[in-house]
C-alpha cells in the first residue's frame, strides 16, 4: 500500500498542500468579502464615530509597548550577554519567564494590586495621606506597562541571540579607528542586530494588536477589542468584519515592514574568524547595579505576579475550588490544546515539506498562505470561521471542531515558523548520501529525515500547544457547550473581580507553559535567527 | 516515504482518539439531559440550576455567554442548536429572538397562573422570571441622595468625570436607552447620551459588578446599574458607602426602567417535558424565591416577597414603555449609540 501510494505522493501532496492553502485563506478572504460588500452607511457610520478613535488606540499603543520592550529588552540582552556577575546564569534564564504568564493574568493581578484601595495604594496613602493616588493601571500608561511587561522577552531573547552570536572583531575594528565605545555600539553594533530586533519587535507589535484579555480587563479600546464587543453586541458580524478588515491590513503592512526591515540589513560575514566577545567581570558596585535592575525587572514581570497566584490559589483551594469541574477545565483544556497542536503539525507538514523541499513558486504560494492566519487575531479568527461554518457546513457550529478550526487558522503560521527552517536543514543531499550507503528510501528517512527534523516539529507543537492553552476570544465565542477552558476560567472570574477564584487556574497555565518555555530557553531560542537572515 | 506516512497516521491516530474521547463528553441525546444557554452571569444562575438538578436529577449543561451573542448562536445553529433553554437577562432579546422564531410557545397553567400577562410574550414564548431595574448608584460619602431625581440628571456637566457607565454592548444599557428615545424622543436621547459619554471619560465598564466596585472605592460618585449588584455588593461588604436612589420617580416623571430576566423553550429542543419541568419548577413560589434572594431580584410571582433588604416594590413607579417594544426600539436605538460614539 504504501509502497503505491509512493509513486504518486508528489502530486498527491501537492494537492493537499494546495487544497490546504486554499482553506486557510478562505477565512481571510471571507472577511474581506463582507467587508468590502458591506453597505457603505456602515461603513460611514463605523468612520465617524468608532475607527478614528480605535486606530489611534491601537497604533500608540503598539508603538509605546514596542518602544518600552526595546529599552528593556535591549538593555537586558546586553547585561547578560557582556558582563558577568553572581547569578547571571539564573538571570538569564529567568527574564524569559514572563513569557509563561499570559497577559489577562497579569492584567488582572496589577488591576488588582494597583488599582483603587488595593494593597499598592494603601500603602501608598499610609505613607503619604490620605489623598494620594496612584497611577491607574487601567489607561493607556497601565495597558502600555503590563503589556511591555509581558512582551519584553522577546526582544530580550531575540537580542541575547543576536548578542551572543556577533563576531567581536567588528568591534575591535571600530575601536582600532579610535572610536568611542557609545559610537561603536551605535554604529556598528546596533546595526548588526537590527534584524534580530526587527524580528523581536515585530513579534511584541502582533502580540499588542491582537490582545484581547489584557485590554477587555484593562479596559483600554483597541480594535481586537472592538471587533469582540460587535460581535456579542450586535445581531450581525458586518461592522464587526469591517473592523477586522483594518486589522488585517494593519497587521499585513506591518509584516511587510518589518521582513523589508530585515532584508535590506542582511550585512553578515558568516566566512573568516569568528570570536565570541568576553564578558566583563562586574565589580561589587556594577554587580549591584546590575542585579537590582534585572531584579527589578522579574520582579514585577513574573516574581510578584507569581507570588499572588500562589497565595490566592491556596485561598481559593482552601475554599474548595479544586472540585471535579476544575479537572475538567483541566481536561478540555489540555485535550484542545493537544488536539489544535497535532492538527497543526499535520495541516503544516506538507505545506511546509513541499515549500522546502521543492521550492515552486507554487508550493512557496501555498506556504505564504498559511501565514494569513498570522494577520487574525483570536476574535477576526473566530469571526471568519464562526461566519464560514454557519453558511456552509452550520451542523458542526458549536463543536469543537470549529474551536479547532479556529485555533489551526490562527497559531500554524507560530509552528510553520520552527517547521520550516527544520526541514530546510536537511538537504537532499543528506538523504543522497544515505541511500550511497545502501539504505532504501524509507530507512533514510526514519534514520536521516525524521531525526532532523524532530526537535523543530517538536518545537512547533509545543508553541501550537502553549498558545491554544491560552487562547481567549476565539474560546469564548465558539466553545461547545459545558466546554469552558482554564482560560475561559481566568476571564469569566477575574472580570467579575472574583480574584481568588481565577488563580488556580492561571497558576496551573503559568506552570504548564514552564516546561516548555524551559525547552525553547535552553534550545537558544531562535538564535538561529541571523542564520536564517543571513 | 512509509516511515512519513506511519507517523502521519499515527498523529491521525491520536487525534482520533482524542476528538472521540472530547465527543463521548460532549452532551449527549439523553433524556434526562437539558442543554442551557444563559446570557446570565454564571454566578447569578448555576446555583438555581443546581438547585433543580438535584431535585429533579435533570442533567443540566450550562453554557454561559453574553446574551445578543447566544442570540446569534442560536440563529447560527439553526436546526441543529443542541439548547433546550434560553435563559437571558434582557426581555428585548427573548422577543427578538421570539420574532427570529427561535422559540417555541408554552402552553402551561402554571406560567399563567404565576406570571403577570405584561411579563410574558403575547404567544407565551418566552416568560418573564424576575424584574430588574436600572438604578442610580452613588458614593455616600461624595453625593447627597436629593442631588439626582433622573437618569436624565447624570448628563449634566457638573458630574464630569464622576459617573461610571457600562458599555455600549450591554443589553442593559441598550433596553435603557430604548425606554428614554420611547419617553423622550430621538433628540432628548441623544443629548442625554452625548452628556453621558462625556462625563464617564474612560469609566465605561464591561460588567455591572465592576461599576458598584469603582462607586464604592469612591473612584466615580455615582454609576448606573442594575439594582441588584448594590444589593450584592452590600451583602459581601455592609460597610460600603453605597446606596440606590430609584430614578425618575418625581411628580411626570418617565418612572425607574424596568427590565426582566427570562426563560424560552428553544423550537428544537428534544427535551420538552424536561425543559417545561424547569420552567415550572422557576415560576413556581419556591423557585421564584430562591432566584429573588439569590440574586437580589423583585420576583414577579405576585405572592412572593423580595428580599427585605431592597426598596419595597410598592413604593415607586415603573416606566410605562411594553416590555416586547425593546426589541422593536432596538435597532435604532443601536444606531443612536453609535453616532454618539459610546464605546
Amino acid at each position: 500500500m504504501f509502497t503505491a501510494a509512493r509513486v504518486h505522493t508528489p502530486s498527491m501532496l501537492q494537492w493537499v498542500s494546495l487544497i490546504t492553502a486554499a482553506i486557510l485563506v478562505l477565512p481571510t478572504g471571507y472577511i474581506i468579502y463582507v467587508a468590502v460588500t458591506a453597505a457603505p452607511s456602515v461603513w460611514a457610520r463605523l468612520w465617524s464615530t468608532r475607527i478614528p478613535e480605535l486606530l489611534g488606540n491601537t497604533l500608540s499603543l503598539a508603538a509605546s509597548v514596542a518602544l518600552t520592550t526595546l529599552g528593556l529588552g535591549l538593555s537586558l540582552a546586553w547585561l547578560v550577554v557582556r558582563y558577568e556577575f553572581p547569578g547571571r546564569r539564573v538571570w538569564e534564564w529567568a527574564l524569559a519567564l514572563p513569557l509563561a504568564m499570559p497577559t489577562y493574568v497579569l492584567a488582572y493581578v496589577y488591576a488588582h494590586l494597583l488599582g483603587m484601595g488595593g494593597p499598592v495604594e494603601q500603602w501608598w496613602q499610609g505613607m503619604l495621606g490620605s489623598d494620594a493616588r496612584l497611577l491607574s493601571p487601567q489607561g493607556f500608561p497601565g495597558v502600555t506597562l503590563i503589556m511591555a511587561l509581558d512582551t519584553f522577552p522577546f526582544v530580550y531573547l531575540l537580542a541575547r541571540g543576536a548578542f551572543l552570536n556577533l563576531n567581536l572583531s567588528f568591534e575591535e575594528v571600530a575601536r582600532v579607528c579610535s572610536i568611542s565605545p557609545w559610537a561603536t555600539m551605535w554604529r556598528v553594533t546596533l546595526p548588526l542586530i537590527r534584524p534580530a530586533i526587527a524580528a523581536g519587535l515585530a513579534l511584541v507589535v502582533l502580540y499588542v494588536i491582537s490582545d484581547f484579555g489584557a485590554v477587555s480587563l484593562l479596559r483600554y479600546q483597541t480594535l481586537t477589542y472592538a471587533v469582540y464587543q460587535q460581535m456579542t453586541s450586535r445581531y450581525d458580524h458586518t461592522a464587526a468584519s469591517i473592523l477586522s478588515l483594518l486589522l488585517v491590513l494593519m497587521a499585513g503592512l506591518f509584516l511587510v515592514t518589518e521582513r523589508w526591515f530585515r532584508q535590506r540589513s542582511r550585512f553578515y560575514q558568516t566566512t573568516g574568524r569568528y570570536r565570541r566577545p568576553t564578558r566583563r567581570q562586574a565589580g561589587p558596585l556594577g554587580t549591584a547595579a546590575i542585579t537590582g535592575y534585572v531584579a527589578l525587572v522579574f520582579g514585577v514581570s513574573f516574581g510578584i505576579p507569581a507570588g499572588m497566584l500562589v497565595q490566592w490559589s491556596g485561598e481559593a483551594i482552601g475554599q474548595g475550588a479544586l472540585d471535579t469541574r476544575f479537572v475538567g477545565f483541566v481536561w478540555n483544556s489540555s485535550v484542545l490544546a493537544a488536539l489544535a497542536a497535532s492538527g497543526g503539525v499535520i495541516i503544516g507538514l506538507p505545506l511546509a515539506y513541499l515549500a522546502s523541499r521543492r521550492p515552486s513558486r507554487l508550493n512557496l504560494a501555498c506556504l505564504h498562505a498559511a501565514y494569513a492566519g498570522y494577520a487574525l487575531p483570536g476574535p477576526v479568527a473566530a469571526l471568519a470561521v464562526l461566519v464560514l461554518f454557519t453558511h456552509f457546513v452550520p451542523a458542526v457550529y458549536g463543536t469543537v471542531i470549529v474551536l479547532l478550526t479556529a485555533y489551526i487558522l490562527h497559531f500554524l503560521p507560530v509552528g510553520l515558523q520552527s517547521m520550516e527552517p527544520a526541514l530546510q536543514q536537511i538537504t537532499p543531499n543528506v538523504e543522497e548520501v544515505a541511500r550511497t550507503l545502501g539504505c532504501t528510501v524509507q530507512q533514510s528517512l526514519r534514520r536521516i529525515t525524521l531525526p532532523l527534523v524532530r526537535n523543530g516539529f517538536t518545537a512547533a507543537w509545543v508553541l501550537m500547544f502553549l498558545q491554544t492553552m491560552k487562547e481567549l476570544p476565539a474560546t469564548l465565542l465558539l466553545r461547545p457547550v459545558g466546554f469552558d477552558t482554564l482560560a475561559i476560567r481566568v476571564w469569566l472570574e477575574a472580570s467579575e473581580e472574583y480574584y481568588q477564584l481565577a488563580a488556580p487556574a492561571a497558576l496551573l497555565i503559568v506552570l504548564l507553559s514552564l516546561p516548555a518555555l524551559m525547552m525553547l530557553v535552553s534550545k537558544d531560542w531562535r538564535g538561529r535567527e541571523q542564520e536564517i537572515a543571513s | 516515504m512509509a516511515s512519513f506516512h506511519r507517523t502521519v497516521f499515527s498523529f491521525a491516530l491520536i487525534l482520533g482518539g482524542l476528538l472521540a474521547s472530547t465527543f463521548v463528553t460532549a452532551p449527549a441525546d439523553a433524556a434526562d439531559k437539558l442543554v442551557v444557554y444563559s446570557g446570565r452571569a454564571e454566578r447569578l444562575i448555576k446555583p438555581v440550576l443546581d438547585e433543580f438538578q438535584s431535585k429533579s436529577g435533570i442533567q443540566i449543561e450550562l453554557l454561559s455567554s453574553g446574551t445578543t451573542e447566544l442570540v446569534n448562536r442560536l440563529q447560527a445553529e439553526g436546526d441543529h442548536s443542541p439548547a433546550d433553554v434560553f435563559l437571558t437577562n434582557d426581555a428585548g432579546s427573548l422577543e427578538h429572538a421570539r420574532e427570529l422564531k427561535l422559540l417555541r410557545p408554552m402552553n402551561m397553567r402554571e406560567v399563567e397562573r404565576a406570571i403577570p400577562s405584561q411579563f410574558r410574550a403575547s404567544d407565551n414564548s418566552w416568560i418573564g422570571l424576575s424584574g430588574r431595574f436600572w438604578i442610580v448608584v452613588y458614593n455616600t460619602n461624595l453625593v447627597k441622595p436629593n442631588q439626582v431625581t433622573s437618569l436624565l440628571d447624570l448628563a449634566h456637566p457638573q458630574w464630569k468625570d464622576k459617573i461610571a457607565i457600562p458599555n455600549s454592548g450591554s443589553e442593559y444599557l441598550q433596553a435603557g436607552v430604548s425606554v428614554i428615545k420611547a419617553t423622550f424622543g430621538e433628540d432628548r436621547t441623544k443629548q442625554f447620551l452625548q452628556g453621558l459619554k462625556a462625563n464617564a471619560g474612560t469609566q465605561v465598564y464591561q460588567k455591572s459588578s465592576q461599576i458598584v466596585e469603582a462607586v464604592a472605592k469612591g473612584q466615580v460618585a455615582l454609576g448606573i446599574v442594575n439594582h441588584y449588584y448594590i444589593y450584592r455588593h452590600l451583602a459581601a461588604q455592609p460597610a460600603a458607602p453605597i446606596a440606590a436612589i430609584m430614578p425618575d420617580q418625581q411628580e411626570g416623571g418617565m418612572g425607574a426602567i424596568m427590565n426582566v430576566t427570562g426563560i424560552g423553550i428553544t423550537r428544537t429542543s428534544k427535551h420538552v417535558d424536561s425543559a417545561k419541568l424547569l420552567v415550572e419548577f422557576l415560576v413556581a413560589q419556591a423557585g421564584q424565591k430562591l432566584f429573588a434572594d439569590l440574586d437580589k431580584e423583585y420576583p414577579l410571582h405576585p405572592d412572593v416577597k423580595a428580599d427585605p433588604v431592597l426598596v419595597d416594590r410598592h413604593s415607586f413607579r415603573a416606566a410605562l414603555v411594553p416590555l416586547a417594544r425593546l426589541a422593536e426600539l432596538r435597532e435604532s436605538t443601536l444606531t443612536l449609540i453609535e453616532q454618539v460614539g459610546l464605546r
